[in-house]
């Protein structure tokens, strides 16, 4: 009764049937408590977002796997303490539950409670158990601390990863032994050389026993859940989307008779940004690489299994189940596209389904060979794709791996795979790395040289974006931003930088379109709100625009840009104490979010505090060095501060960081006016004359100037200039007024 | 002491727009202030000046002149009061004869504009700026908009709605001068 039981619960769980799942849960462990049954419960529970359910049933489990599922509940109910105190109890005799997984929550957990160095430790140590755990990688480089990508995904995870392929397709043949899909198997044997065939009974028969003891193993399918759990988790970080995505791993299964680097990768699929239940059943992060964890990995692609026997169940073709499991090949096969088998020898990495919807090989189809497992748009395109075209497809390219398929599991392959999996891996780290230390351009030169259908997916495309946003370069941002929206119009992975890059371009139509587009596809998500606040904001509707930010807040408070738009709302509204507090959320969230310091030394400014101003724009200067906006203000705080000399040299390295940008020279010809430079000040400021013919206040600074200097003439004409460039209320009457005393120069002056 | 110019205009007004259209570089200078009348119908007081909704009024009640205080937590620069006034509605009630005062408080006001409405039906603005340029605005802690006679001679008054309207500083703290450009504007936040 129990195993029935604890069949039909996993069942329902991969069919998202989880008011089901519960209840049959709750009558297993009424009949049969145990950890085990507790542990599946909690999974249940997990899946269908009800984190305090399973928090509640957990305390004081001891499983190792019970320990991760509480960890998790704590920390999707905001009790970090108590998460941490389940992962690493004190007696620090007993390790980390689910190795890469577990180091990666509590990497998290360190990094929400301000103990950075900590969770830089756990990060790194989530990275070496588990290489594609990508991630924990970002969250390296978000703290600042990631090393080269090309050190963190290179041989020695190569090999790693080929352990865990490993033993993930020894499980998978066991699997499909253990009867599920008995006739698939004698189907797929009947085109696969004797070989694999073989091979894969022999390895079949081994698998076997192992499945036998997963099946009662206290690491059992709530792996799964318990993986699910962790994208969850990543919706709240920055990376909001893409971390759910690339948090999950798919079970790795290894193809035998592949000619090509198998690599195979489950995903879960749909893992879009609210179900964070569904994607965990099916492909569970992979993070099992020791051999110890064998057990665990099996149980995960065990419970893959049942649900490739309901999918069977559920109509799909036979074939398509078993060439989810199937060693020989399996991995190829998903990728529909691979039709002949000399396309199979291309694919390197293969992002797999095991369920039905899970047309990550669609995906496949779509994109070309590669896929990178992380990429998100590839998930959300598998997952809008129909499993029926992946069926059929499968069957095709099932039946040429197995007649191509060299019989023998060679590791050869799963070496390529590895590596060719790594290499698209190290770009992207290496683009991401950079990025998040605010060296756009070398970042883009990064992101340029990825091939090109991974170029052309959504992750890749934000990321392009955000390079130019912090560049200045809003054009190309949103060059970039729409391909990404073509590319993923689903995906809402960076679209609150879009938001602002429309902002800044005072693209009203397109901004509100985009607000409107977001909101519609997902209501829940902190970006849209964030894209509609910009929306009101740009048309100075700031009391709304505020509103909506704290929306946005309120749906995620750990995602700091919606705090920092909070921020520079109250500030617009005049409101600086709760605009303090605002970006003081915000780095509490991310203190290298260098927009709240800017935010900070902005307040400061306008309440005269100069000396606080000065000390936050250096602080976001030391996190963003190549920023000309940045280098400016400091140089006018300095002013303020009567650093004249500094000033100016911040002033010129800002005007060397980017010659676009007319601030600095203007703000160098206020400094030089202050230090009685007149002349220079002119000199700079006819420079800046012909770079930028049509503003006001250049004209008026001069006038100024000519009028200091006696010379009326010169003046007027550019006080005339001034005005005919419409400048506002305030300065016409400023310039007016000077016009006026400009004949009678003994007049004491007051505004000017 | 309110800058202000000296002796008191005269201006006839009339008409009125319907719609309330107002400079980008305005912006609503009040929502802070301190908001009091003279007198009041029980029903129809001071909050019904302030709420956007043109079916509610204020309605004194008392001697004139009928006054309508704002007072300000810092100095501002005003440049524009609004008022909305229908004569088709309010008839008698309507207000005919508006001056307005400004100053440090009740103590020392004086007067900086006088308008004479004629039947006017809708928002009515009153600039505040003098002809000098350097009275574009006045720069005062209290304003107060003083209702000294109705159309057709009534004792009372109605007035649906009041705003009032100054510069927006400028974004860029610690400029001479506002920036007019669009490359100057994109350089000059960060986001």
């Amino acid at each position: 009764m129990e195993a029935i039981l604890a069949e039909c619960v996993r069942d329902n769980l991969r069919h998202f049937v989880h008011r089901n799942a519960i209840f049959m849960c709750e009558r297993l462990c009424a009949e049969f408590p145990s950890e085990t049954n507790l542990q599946l419960l909690a999974t249940c529970y997990l899946q269908n977002n009800q984190a305090h359910c399973a928090y509640q049933i957990l305390k004081g489990a001891h499983m190792a796997q019970c320990r991760y599922l509480f960890a998790l509940s704590c920390f999707q109910m905001d009790l970090l303490t108590e998460a941490e105190a389940a992962l690493s109890p004190s007696d620090s005799s007993t390790e980390v539950p689910n190795g890469a997984a577990g180091h990666y929550l509590l990497g998290l957990i360190f990094r929400y409670t301000d103990r950075r160095e900590s969770a830089i430790h756990h990060f790194n140590q989530a990275l070496a158990l588990d290489p594609l755990l990508w991630t924990a990688y970002e969250e390296l480089c978000i703290l600042g601390a990631a090393e080269e990508a090309t050190k963190v995904f290179d041989e020695g995870a190569s090999l790693c990863i080929q352990k865990q392929y490993l033993h993930i397709a020894l499980y998978s043949q066991n699997m499909r032994e253990s009867g599920e899909d008995h006739d698939i198997a004698s189907s797929r044997n009947l085109g696969s050389s004797d070989d694999s065939t073989r091979q894969l009974q022999t390895q079949g028969n081994g698998q076997r026993d192992i499945s036998r003891n997963n099946h009662g193993a206290p690491s059992s399918q709530p792996l799964n859940c318990g993986s699910a759990g962790l994208p969850f988790y990543n919706t709240p970080s920055p990376m909001a989307t893409q971390s759910q995505l690339s948090g999950v791993a798919p079970p790795p299964l290894l193809r035998n008779a592949q000619p090509n680097g198998p690599n195979v990768r489950a995903f879960v699929a749909d893992n879009s940004p609210r179900q964070t239940v569904n994607p965990t059943i099916p492909g569970p992060r992979r993070k099992f690489v020791d051999e110890g964890k064998l057990r665990k990995v099996s149980e995960r692609l065990f419970s893959d299994s049942g649900q490739r026997r309901s999918m069977r169940l559920a109509g799909e073709s036979v074939v398509n189940t078993n060439s989810f499991l199937s060693v020989s090949g399996n991995g190829t096969s998903h990728s529909s596209k691979f039709l002949g088998g000399s396309k199979l020898t291309s694919v390197a990495s293969r992002s797999f389904t095991y369920r039905k919807g899970q047309s990550w090989t669609n995906e496949n189809a779509e994109e070309g060979i590669h896929h990178e497992v992380h990429d998100d748009s590839r998930s959300s395109i598998a997952a809008t794709n129909s499993s029926q075209s992946v069926d059929s497809r499968l069957l095709e390219e099932e039946g040429l791996s197995r007649s191509s398929g060299a019989a023998t599991l060679s590791c050869s392959r799963y070496n390529d795979g590895a590596s060719e999996i790594l290499s698209i891996l190290r770009f992207l780290g290496d683009g991401f790395r950079l990025s998040c230390l605010s060296r756009c351009k070398d970042a883009l030169d990064v992101y340029i040289r990825l091939p090109q259908k991974h170029y052309n997916t959504g992750w890749v495309l934000s990321q392009v974006g955000k390079a130019y946003f912090e560049m200045v370069d809003y054009l190309e941002a949103d060059r970039a931003f729409t391909l990404a929206r073509i590319a993923s119009p689903y995906s809402l992975e960076g679209m609150d930088i879009y938001s602002t890059v429309l902002y800044h371009l005072k693209e009203d139509m397109k901004l509100s379109y985009l607000a409107q587009e977001l909101v519609a596809t997902d209501r829940l998500a902190p970006q849209s709100w964030c894209a509609m606040g910009n929306c009101y904001s740009l048309q100075k509707d700031h009391e709304t625009a505020l509103k909506n930010f704290q929306r946005s807040v309120q749906l995620n408070s750990r995602f700091a840009y919606a705090h920092t738009l909070c921020g520079h709302e109250h500030v617009s509204l005049e409101d600086f104490e709760n605009g303090i507090k605002s970006y003081h959320s915000a780095l509490m969230v991310d203190s290298r979010h260098y927009n709240a310091w800017y935010g900070l030394g902005m307040i400061y400014l306008r309440q005269e505090k100069f000396e606080f101003s000065e000390h936050h724009f250096r602080m976001a200067f030391r996190i963003n060095p190549l920023s000309s906006v940045i280098m400016s203000y400091l140089g006018t705080a300095l002013h303020a501060l009567k650093k004249n000399n500094e000033a100016l040299e911040m002033m010129e390295r800002a005007i060397l960081a980017d010659k676009k940008n007319p601030l600095p020279l203007y703000q160098k010809a206020n400094i030089l006016v202050s230090m009685e430079n007149l002349d220079g000040a002119l000199a700079v400021l006819e420079e800046l004359k012909e770079y930028a013919p049509c503003e006001s206040s250049v004209y008026a600074l001069m006038g100024r100037i000519y009028k200091r200097r006696n010379m009326h003439d010169k003046a007027m004409l550019h006080f005339g200039l001034a005005l005919d460039l419409k400048p506002s209320a305030t300065d016409v009457a400023a310039i007016k007024a000077a016009i006026e005393k400009l004949h009678v120069p003994d007049e004491l002056e007051d505004d000017l | 002491m309110a800058d202000s110019s000296e002796g008191e205009e005269e201006g006839k007004l009339t008409g009125g727009n319907q719609e309330l259209v107002v400079d980008e570089d305005l912006q609503e200078m009040a929502k802070k202030a301190a908001w009091s009348v003279s007198s009041c119908k029980p029903g129809n007081g001071v909050f019904s000046l302030r709420d956007d909704n043109l079916e509610t009024y204020w309605q004194s009640d008392g001697a004139q002149p009928h006054l309508v205080n704002i007072q300000f937590q810092k100095k501002v620069k005003l440049q524009l009061v609004v008022l909305y006034v229908d004569f088709k509605l309010d008839e008698s009630y309507t207000p005919s004869k508006i001056s307005i005062r400004a100053g440090d408080g009740f103590h020392n006001l004086k007067e900086i504009k006088t308008v004479e409405l004629v039947k006017p039906t809708g928002w009515v603005y009153v600039s505040l700026s003098g002809s000098d340029p350097r009275e574009t605005f006045v720069n005062t802690f209290m304003l107060q908009i003083a209702v000294l006679s109705n159309h057709l001679n009534g004792r009372d008054t109605h007035v649906r709605q009041v705003k009032v309207y100054g510069p927006r500083p400028n974004p860029i703290p610690h400029q001479p001068f506002q920036f007019t450009s669009t490359e100057f504007i994109t350089y000059s936040i960060l986001r």
